[in-house]
């Protein structure tokens, strides 16, 4: 319960404060979001499998927000930026898709 | 029964061990470590942190800060393509109005020209060369019958470049009608010379690097009796007659009982030199 109601106060608070990014991070923040999404689907995929701990979850989202906008920067700061947060995208989106397939099998049977 | 520790065969797939930990290993590993450690009836329901609820609210915002910044900066990009093609458009007409320039000066130096070449006899023969060498290079415009032909790509092209009209093709029609004895050419207006290239730049082709729209409309001034005939027999009209017949372009061939070309305004002088009198 509490995990979605965070996510609904968190989706409101952001549309009602409109809070403006600094122009220096604002290309990070969309593969900021595939990384946060990856670590929710796989925290949703552990939590199903009874081996969810809340411990790992903080420490794995912030690890990979930060390190999937850390990538990217690097990259733009050698020449690479778009390259590389294409493969961060394809990697993460391969992780997703298999998470979200496992959690179907568990969530329908099907 | 062997005793004899023996080493595993190297699994097929060893090089792709990138991949395989993607597919294989999608929920952080440490999950599962770490709920191994708890006791069981811990496992059974999973404390919940503030700071859970925290990291939470943190994601939430996220996915709504990154959806308004999407759809925020969305009206600055259109505005900033339609100023684009705006100025686009303003440079297009300055253009226009420096080649009528052009053209003006261009008149401005032939009546400089004539003026200070005299009336004695060797002025007028170099004259008569002028007059007779300028519509042949381009430098003036000429005025005739001809043959109009216009040429596009075929109607249902699925992105397929080998059922459009490419740059090769409009240098084989152009060659094909210089071959078959036209004595000015133009295509889509631009006037060719022996100097004018022909080129794809991405989508377009362009002649003396401005680009052209389909269809293309080529015209040709000259004998109105032969040329048809001719080009239909060169190697050009085989050619396009290939590409209407297998690739459905579309080429149909008209006369024009009269035509006028422009002058090409990409012509300077390079050479010249003093007449000894």
């Amino acid at each position: 319960m509490i995990p979605l109601v965070g996510l609904v106060v968190g989706v409101v608070l952001g549309l009602v404060l409109q809070p403006t990014l600094p122009v220096g991070l604002q290309p990070y923040l969309p593969i900021a979001i595939v990384a946060a999404l990856d670590a929710l689907f796989g925290a949703f995929r552990a939590y199903l499998e009874g081996t969810f701990t809340d411990r790992v979850f903080v420490v794995s989202f912030i690890s990979n927000v930060l390190i999937a906008a850390l990538i990217v920067w690097v990259g733009d700061q050698i020449g690479v930026g778009s390259q590389l947060s294409t493969g961060v995208v394809v990697v993460l989106g391969i992780r997703i898709f298999t998470n979200v397939a496992a959690i179907r099998r568990v969530l329908f049977h099907a | 029964m062997s005793t004899t520790p023996t080493v595993p065969p190297r699994r097929v797939d060893a090089s792709m061990d990138l991949l395989n930990q993607i597919l294989h290993q999608p929920v952080d590993p440490d999950y599962a470590r770490v709920a191994a450690d708890l006791a069981p009836e811990d496992r059974r329901r999973p404390r919940a942190h503030w700071w859970l609820a925290l990291v939470l609210v943190l994601a939430g915002t996220l996915f709504a800060v990154g959806a308004l910044q999407t759809n925020r900066t969305r009206p600055v990009q259109e505005t900033e393509r339609a100023e684009l093609v705006e100025r686009i458009g303003a440079a297009e007409t300055q253009q226009d109005a420096l080649r009528r320039q052009v053209e003006d000066l261009d008149g401005q130096i032939d009546r400089l020209r004539s003026a200070a070449l005299g009336t004695d006899a060797s002025s007028r023969a170099l004259e008569a060369q002028i007059d007779r060498l300028g519509p042949a290079v381009g430098l003036a415009s000429v005025t005739g019958p001809g043959v109009v032909i216009v040429v596009d790509d075929a109607p249902a092209t699925d992105g397929d470049a080998r059922d459009q009209v490419l740059d090769l093709d409009l240098q084989v029609l152009a060659n094909g009608l210089w071959a078959s004895g036209a004595e000015a050419v133009a295509i889509n207006g631009h006037r060719l010379s022996a100097l004018t290239a022909i080129r794809g730049a991405g989508d377009a082709i362009t002649v003396d690097y401005r680009s052209l729209t389909r269809p293309y409309r080529v015209e040709a001034i000259g004998d109105p009796r032969t040329l048809q005939a001719r080009l239909a027999e060169s190697a050009a009209g085989a050619w396009w007659n290939d590409l209407a017949q297998n690739r459905d372009m579309t080429y149909q061939t008209s006369d024009a009982s009269r035509l006028v070309l422009d002058s090409d305004p990409g012509i300077t002088l390079r050479y010249a030199r003093t007449v000894d009198r």
